[in-house]
């Protein structure tokens, strides 16, 4: 089946892990924004310190597996001139796309840079005023990073819609299934993250705000999985509800298409259904059962497991279906 | 595909379909007189797309020649010279095609028939390819109306090939381009039709200038039922056909027999 696709694992790939990334980012940005009086209490910033250390890698990592996946790599930067020396943007998507992901990777290696810890790295003076300007930094960092991680996370689907000759792709429905994806699976890296680097120390209130965040990112990671599944319900509304191009392309996802057990399964089943009432339980035991919120450690690693493996199949289905349809007749 | 120098490109004026707002060629004399053929190029593409309020979606293309060709499929026999010929003159790599003659079968015996579709670059006057293409490697060009790809700034993203309604771009395996049909810009540039017309038994391929009332194919499509291929993709196609039967596997009714072999590698007729 995948001997014929135009495009396959890097572009798949690179949708999934610039989600992450630009998810990552955005959240680090909020909370950061929100500071120390939102309901991350005084572990705010260990929670924007994890998503700020997350977002570019696999941004740039899914770029260069991208730049992989082109006829030419090395010529790679010929998207980001046209042949107007002074006016480099052209109506390309893709054109845009490449001038946004370069600033944000400039900008997020510099907001991740900001985040580490150059005092104890460098125990000198060097040390010391590195610290200094990279307090003064992360603000403003963090106000570059939210537009342009929501950008990223926007422009992996815009990318795919502008074409009129992929009618599952061109929908605008697919830019905000792709969108809530970032956030949710962005929120699930930082999940992973801080329950792996977590390390208990006995002080019951560290343990507790380590707790309290938890719950936060769960609760906030619970609605955009319901929000998603929302959207899922309208993308299928929207293409039920049509004629022609994109009600026969959308067979391809439904139960019994060719990618429709893995859509439902693996995406709905696994990915978005299975963590949400999960979480839900969690979430429900503490607010209505007003039980301390504690998850166990095996399920506070599967939950974002789960979550990043149905976002992989969002983007897997929809890049596979897209081009395993196109526009009907002749 | 013949490999083009930049500074061989020229004013590329992309103006709204509408015949009414049409202006004589004053924006590009003026554009190309400023700036010389690439920049006015660009200049015409991003000021256009920006969007003229209640214009078409996409941007037609305007050019002094406009290349096409018109296929009258009552006279081919599917005897795929014209793909044979296509692959020697291009010297087109195994498992791909930029020419290609699909067949559809249909009915139940004894009333069956077997049509014959010869396939190229429709090389449309409002191409999506251009326009999605990021590097500008793709374009119309304005003397002849031929879309073209620039080897010397392609990259090979595919992007064009998702965009094409037609599915007619592919990978070159060999150069790492994106490639497909040029009608042959090497003879036709110097006076000779395309390889394909050049050797088609039945006579079924008229080539020549749509532009030009008193051109052969100008009279041809006047003077016969001509159809494109999906026209509601709103590409504007230059190949037109005469008996195209639009029979196919997708929309066929129910308990009817159609079965499509592309030839095109691989690929259907929906990939």
């Amino acid at each position: 089946m995948e001997t014929h696709l135009m495009w396959s694992w890097p572009i798949y790939w690179y949708l999934f892990l610039a989600g992450i990334g630009a998810g990552a980012t955005t959240i680090s940005a909020a909370v950061l924004w929100r500071g120390p009086g939102g309901n991350f209490g005084p572990r705010y910033f260990d929670v924007a310190k994890l998503g700020a250390l997350i977002g570019p890698l696999p941004v740039i990592i899914g770029t260069g597996f991208l730049i992989f996946e082109l006829g030419r790599p090395f010529r790679a930067f010929n998207i980001m001139v046209s042949n107007l020396w002074y006016a480099p943007l052209n109506p390309s998507p893709m054109n845009f796309g490449g001038w946004m992901l370069l600033p944000y990777g400039v900008f997020g290696i510099l907001y991740a840079a900001a985040f580490l810890p150059w005092a104890r790295w460098f125990p000198g003076g060097f040390g010391a005023s590195a610290e200094r300007l990279a307090a003064g930094a992360r603000k403003p960092l963090s106000m570059i990073m939210a537009p342009l991680s929501i950008a990223t996370a926007v422009y992996t689907a815009v990318l795919l819609g502008a074409i009129p000759s992929r009618p599952l792709w061109n929908s605008p429905v697919i830019a905000a299934l792709f969108t809530v994806s970032a956030f949710s699976t962005g929120i699930a890296a930082i999940m992973l993250a801080q329950r792996l680097t977590w390390k208990p120390n006995g002080d019951a209130q560290a343990e507790r705000h380590f707790q309290n965040s938890g719950q936060v990112l769960t609760a906030a990671d619970m609605i955009l999985i319901a929000t998603e599944l929302f959207v899922i319900v309208l993308f299928f509304m929207y293409s039920q509800l049509t004629v022609g191009d994109v009600r026969y392309a959308v067979e391809v996802l439904l139960p019994g298409g060719e990618l429709g057990g893995l859509f439902w399964w693996g995406l709905v089943g696994v990915g978005l259904l299975l963590p949400f009432f999960v979480e839900l339980y969690f979430i429900l035991r503490t607010t209505r059962g007003g039980r301390a919120f504690h998850v166990p450690y095996a399920i506070e690693i599967l939950v974002p497991v789960a979550i990043m493996i149905g976002g992989f199949i969002l983007r897997y289905v929809i890049v596979v279906g897209g081009q395993l349809t196109g526009p009907v007749g002749l | 595909m013949t490999t083009l120098p930049t500074g061989e490109r020229q004013a590329v004026g992309k103006q709204p379909h509408d015949p009414s707002t049409e202006q004589p060629s004053g924006r590009r004399e003026f554009l190309r007189t400023v700036g010389g053929g690439a920049v006015a190029a660009a200049a015409a593409a991003v000021g256009v797309s920006a969007g003229l309020p209640g214009a078409r979606a996409d941007v037609r293309v305007e050019t002094d020649a406009e290349y096409g060709m018109l296929i009258d499929l009552r006279r081919c026999i599917g005897c795929q010279a014209c793909s044979v010929a296509c692959k020697a003159e291009a010297d087109v790599p195994m498992t791909v095609a930029r020419s290609w003659v699909e067949y559809t079968e249909k009915g139940h015996y004894p009333n069956v028939s077997r049509t014959f579709l010869p396939r190229l670059c429709n090389h449309c006057s409002a191409p999506h390819c251009v326009r999605a293409c990021p590097t500008g490697a793709t374009y119309k060009r304005p003397q002849d109306g031929i879309v073209v790809i620039d080897q010397g700034i392609c990259i090979g993203c595919l992007y064009c090939a998702q965009a094409c309604p037609y599915s007619v771009r592919f990978l070159n395996p060999v150069t790492r381009f994106a490639d497909k049909c040029d009608l042959c810009i090497h003879r036709v540039s110097n006076g000779v039709v395309p390889s394909c017309v050049n050797t088609c038994q039945g006579r079924a391929r008229i080539f020549g200038d749509v532009n030009d009332p008193e051109s052969e194919i100008s009279q041809a499509l006047a003077r016969n039922p001509v159809n494109v291929l999906r026209r509601g993709m709103g590409t504007e196609p230059n190949v037109y056909y005469i008996g195209l039967d639009f029979t196919d596997e997708q929309t066929k009714r129910p308990g009817e027999y159609v079965r499509v072999t592309t030839h095109q590698g691989n690929r259907t007729r929906r990939g």
